[in-house]
């Protein structure tokens, strides 16, 4: 209970200090710490609201600090001796930076940025834009250690946490209107750089250009629709390709195993790749004849979901594909797939054309 | 007799639609559409309908057992299906009748939900809703509309599932509902409110005295955002400080003609007239 406790506060601590930062006034300038800067402060802010040492290089100072009258803060006018407080940080902080009380109204709330300003930022100066306590790497990461494990120790990374705004480009350490403080829902965040021709991955792959890519392909995957791309992929960090939260096939063909359609399996019911006769798993399927177990289940040559399916959008319905890569060149091969008054068909391209019937119980996508 | 009296009573409801027979009932249903009650085996033996009649908001929740989405949401709506107590709600749980009566209560008992569970009998409502995800929660009004289908998400799905119930209810409008569906983005404020942080601390600076700090203040909120009232009459009141009350009955004025209830440029300029200041 007590090192819950410790851990909660510890978190609290290293997640306010960004928030703070993000609080400081427009007009700081890079300054040095003004004369007779003891270096001493309240009480409370002993090692962390205190003004930098005198003689450090300071890189951004506080306009109310700068002004030389700690009693816009503190009871006394006197750099020597300021005293207490005036009031509790954050109603002193917001006296200026007014915009917050509505942020903070926010549902979903920093706990360090409602218990102080000044975990995260120093109200004086700091070497740091914002006036962080740190750079906001560190200082998110102080606290948020299993995010900053994930980071540093995945095989696969993400550059958006190293690099811009890094931490804060995503989410806001104040307060947010969406879980996990994200700024947004996840994918209006992440079209901001995957919507750019060239991004490429920490491989130098080329990554996909998300706004024309949904621009020319109507029919969305269901997260991507609702914009959740973390249904999906692992923003800090994975071990999977493209940051992937599960295990996906990488080529067209695999032995069907569940563990290999991880990834499809945490929405996707598993029944319908190890059931061979239903009317109530998919549609795709000859009367009772399951065809998505005809394809995929099989012990060497197993079709995987990509061979018929886009991960994120598609010109055809249930996201088939136009053309499925195929062979070591990645030769376009046509699905071929048609709608049919009575389930559909495949052109003649893997096989011989064949239609499909499923008309014998109606069922929503 | 007491059978019979049940059985009589069951065909009654059959025939006048309140619950219809599982495998006619259910066919295609898409959003806007009617929702047919169905009367499905409880986890301990009894049995429930799958709809209230008495409910304005009908909350369906499909889920599998073995699946971490789904024990995660019900663990999640524990605290969205309290926030609705007593409230005209009705809950309920869908889980195939594949799994084991055990492990489908151990999940239920972990995850600490209220809601009465119903077994789908050889995944028939599943396969008559077209369900293929989970977990999905289907919302069904007091008409016994399909008002919303939402399947998981990672990211805001209660606030959503929550939303959508209030929505209902009649306690959200339109406006609150789309805020749910598409939260705004979080953001500082922008020059704005940048020039009205400006203003702040140039008004602190006034009082402590400090008229050059002021006027620096101001002149720096106006650059943001020359249309500020209160940034014009900080100016003219650190003007006036500073003896120069033809340059500050300017600002005044302008700050008057922005804002005719601006106070501070109101009384600076009575000061300056009245000889306060040069």
């Amino acid at each position: 209970m007590r090192s819950r406790t410790t851990f909660a506060n510890v978190a609290l601590t290293l997640l306010l200090v960004p928030a703070l930062a993000l609080a400081a006034p427009a007009n700081n300038k890079k300054t040095t710490a003004p004369a007779g800067n003891t270096g001493t402060a309240h009480a409370a802010f002993v090692g962390k609201g205190a003004p930098l040492p005198q003689g450090a290089k300071v890189g951004w100072s506080h306009a109310a600090y700068e002004n030389g009258d700690c009693s816009i803060c503190h009871v006394n006018k006197d750099v020597k001796n300021p005293g207490a407080l005036k009031a509790s940080v954050n109603d002193l902080c917001f006296q200026c930076h007014e915009e917050f009380t509505s942020v903070m109204s926010r549902q979903v709330k920093h706990p360090p940025a409602v218990e102080r300003c000044t975990n995260c930022h120093n109200a004086h100066n700091s070497t740091e834009k914002k006036l962080l306590n740190a750079d906001v790497y560190t200082l998110c990461n102080g606290c948020h250690t299993k995010i900053k494990a994930i980071a540093e120790n995945s095989k696969v990374k993400h550059g958006a946490l190293t690099a811009g705004g890094k931490c804060v480009s995503c989410h806001n350490p104040h307060a947010a209107n969406v879980e996990k403080l994200l700024v947004q829902l996840p994918f209006d965040l992440c079209v901001n750089c995957h919507s750019q021709e060239g991004l490429k991955d920490d491989k130098g792959v080329v990554l996909t250009n998300f706004s024309k890519l949904l621009a020319a392909n109507k029919v969305w995957h269901a997260p991507v629709a609702n914009k959740d791309c973390s249904a999906c992929h692992q923003t800090h960090g994975s071990n999977n390709f493209r940051l992937l939260v599960e295990d996906y096939p990488a080529k067209f063909y695999a032995p069907y195993d569940p563990k290999n359609y991880a990834l499809c399996f945490t929405c996707h019911n598993d029944k319908v790749a190890a059931t061979a006769e239903t009317t109530t798993l998919t549609n795709f399927r000859d009367g009772s004849r399951n065809l998505h177990f005809l394809h995929v289940n099989k012990t060497e040559r197993g079709r995987t979901c990509r061979a018929c399916h886009e991960v994120h959008a598609s010109p055809f319905e249930h996201q088939i594909r136009e053309k499925t890569p195929f062979g070591s060149s990645g030769w376009g091969l046509n699905v071929g797939w048609q709608k049919t008054a009575t389930g559909g068909a495949c052109a003649k391209t893997c096989h011989d054309t064949k239609p499909y019937s499923n008309k014998t119980v109606a069922t929503k996508k | 007799m007491r059978l019979d009296r049940l059985s009589a009573l069951i065909l009654m409801l059959i025939a006048g639609g309140a619950i219809a027979p599982l495998g006619v009932a259910l066919a295609r249903v898409e959003v806007g559409e009617a929702v047919e009650n169905v009367d499905m085996p409880t986890l301990d033996g009894g049995r429930a309908p799958l709809l209230a009649r008495k409910a304005l908001a009908n909350v369906i929740v499909f889920f599998r057992p073995d699946q971490e989405h789904s024990v995660e949401t019900l663990r999640r709506l524990v605290g969205c299906e309290k926030s609705f107590a007593g409230k005209p709600v009705h809950w309920v749980a869908v889980v195939s009748d594949s799994y084991p009566v055990d492990q489908v209560q151990a999940v239920v008992k972990e995850a600490g939900i209220q809601m009465p569970v119903v077994r789908d009998e050889g995944d028939a409502l599943y396969g008559k809703l077209g369900v293929r995800l989970h977990p999905v929660v289907g919302i069904v009004d007091a008409k016994q509309k399909l008002v919303a289908y939402e399947p998981f998400r990672k990211i805001n799905y209660c606030e959503l599932v929550t939303a959508r119930i209030q929505y209902v209810l009649g306690e959200i409008d339109d406006q609150q509902l789309q805020a749910a569906i598409a939260p705004p983005r979080a953001t500082q404020g922008g020059e704005e409110q940048a020039a009205r942080r400006h203003v702040k601390m140039g008004e602190m600076m006034l009082k402590s005295g400090n008229l050059a700090k002021a006027e620096e203040n101001a002149r720096q909120a106006l650059e943001k955002d020359a249309k500020l009232p209160g940034a014009y009459a900080l100016l003219g009141n650190a003007l006036a400080g500073q003896g120069k009350c033809a340059d500050a009955g300017k600002a005044f004025d302008e700050a008057l003609k922005l804002d005719p209830q601006n106070a501070a440029a109101a009384s600076g300029r009575q000061k300056c007239a009245g000889g306060g200041a040069k």
